[in-house]
Formats: C-alpha cells, structure tokens, sequence
C-alpha cells in the first residue's frame, strides 16, 4: 500500500473512532455534578492539547535529526507535524475558552498555561510562514529546524507551568507522578479519546509527508507520480 | 454539593461542533490537495 493511501486509511478509521468517542463522551460517560455538561469538553480538549504538543516535539526532534544527519525527510517530517500541529492546536485554543467561560465567567485569561499555549500555536504558525518565506531548500530545513528545537524547549514549560505559576487553569489529572484521578469510566474515555486523537494525528501526519514528498520529487523534475512510496 | 448540577449544555455542543469542523474540514483540505494532478 502506498505512503499516501495508506494515510487516508489511517485517517478514515481515525475519524470514524472520532465519531464513537463522540457518542461515548456525550452519551456513556457520566455527567460531572459541579461542572455539569460542558465537563465533557474535556474529552476533546486535553487530547487535542497532547496532540499539538505531541506535534511540536516531534518537530524538534525532527530539526535534531536533521541538523546532525542533513537527510531532508527529517526536515519534511517537521513541515507535516507542524501543520497537523497547527490544526490541534486550534481545536485546543478553541475548546478551552467555551470551556472556560461557563466554569471561569470568562473566555481568556492571561495567566501562564493559557499564554504559553497561545504562544504555542503563535509558534506553529511562525514555523510554516517561515517556510512559505524561505525559498532555497537548505536554509529553509536549517531554519525550521531551529524553530523546531525552540518549540522543543517550550513544551516543559507548558506542562509544568500549572505548578510554577498561580493559574486558574485545572492541574494535570492524568499526567502527573501519582494514579490519575478520575471516575473509571471517565478515564475510560479519556484515555480512549487521546489514542483516537493521536492515531488521527498520524493520519493526517502521514498523508502530509505524502504531499511534501510529492512536492519535493516534482522540484527535482522526477516526477514520480503521486504514489508516495518514501 | 451543588443543589442541582448546571445547565450549560450548549457550550459542550458548541465545543464538540467546533472541534468536529476543524477536524473534519483539515482532513477534507488534505484530501483535496493530495488529489491535484
């Protein structure tokens, strides 16, 4: 099966589980008795947080790589991880002000988890323009492979920032040194929901490596037709 | 304890159908983009 079929499978079946943890979330996990139903965000909101930061680590491990091997399907790698990246991140800064304004009274706050979350995505967006602006190959793969590793060097910071910082934001409930802490069947689902999540993500990550392959195949006038085999 | 758990049911289906489109709509651009002969 070919790189990019085998993409759209993977994202086929992603979306399809994306629907049953729909109709596990809103119709078979318990309703949250201090927060009510908008609790239930939360089974999209943390996964597609872990997915961007997934996505950005991933880059920077990328632009590692990269740098010390010079073999360009690090650097195309970086490109369809930061823009799958960019995707979740939307969903994360999305779901989590329409979260926030019934529990907290309001949309946004700056305090440090919501900033450097924003700065996150401010990151995704800064990596991919600075690719549309860079024309020769080389100096492009350099220069996001360093703003890959700065990204890297981020995603600490956001995990840890509930605990350096006073913040409204909730601490981490599955992430943490001691047992999650949540009702069995609410961890069921989150649990669930971040391995549907995190397989989408290599759906479309897949699919994107494809294309750039494509791209980089018909710069070098080969050709190759749209197969994808990497 | 709450006396009674709160209504805000309208926001979780505000948030679920924003994740939806964001994530079905990538997926239908990548689709698209990776069809162009």
């Amino acid at each position: 099966m070919t790189l990019l079929r085998r993409g759209r499978w993977i994202t086929g079946v992603a979306l399809a589980l994306l629907a049953v943890v729909y109709v596990r979330a809103l119709a078979y996990t318990p309703v949250e008795r201090f927060q009510g139903p908008a609790q239930k965000i939360f089974y999209v909101h943390v996964p597609s947080a872990w997915c961007a930061m997934l996505a950005m680590g991933l880059v920077g491990i990328a632009g590692i790589l990269y740098l010390l091997l010079k073999d360009p399907r690090f650097d195309r790698f970086g490109e369809a991880s930061a823009e799958v990246g960019t995707a979740f991140s939307l969903v994360m800064l999305t779901t989590g002000p329409i979260w926030a304004k019934p529990i907290w009274g309001t949309w946004w706050t700056w305090d440090a988890r919501l900033t450097l979350t924003l700065f996150l995505f401010l990151l995704f967006l800064g990596y991919l323009l600075l690719r549309g602006a860079v024309t020769d190959p080389g100096l492009r793969a350099r220069y996001s492979a360093v703003l890959g590793i700065c990204g890297l060097v981020l995603l600490p910071f956001i995990h840890l920032s509930v605990y350096f910082f006073r913040t409204l934001h909730p601490q981490p409930i599955v992430l943490k040194p001691s047992a999650p802490s949540l009702p069995g069947p609410m961890l069921f689902t989150l649990l669930f929901s971040f391995g549907v999540f995190t397989l989408l993500y290599v759906g479309f990550v897949t699919q994107r490596y494809a294309l750039a392959l494509f791209r980089d195949q018909a710069e070098l006038g080969g050709g190759g037709g749209r197969d994808g085999h990497a | 304890m709450p006396e009674s758990i709160p209504q805000n049911a309208g926001f979780m289906v505000a948030a679920y159908t924003m994740a939806a489109v964001i994530l079905v709509g990538y997926a239908v651009l990548l689709y698209r983009r990776t069809r162009k002969p």
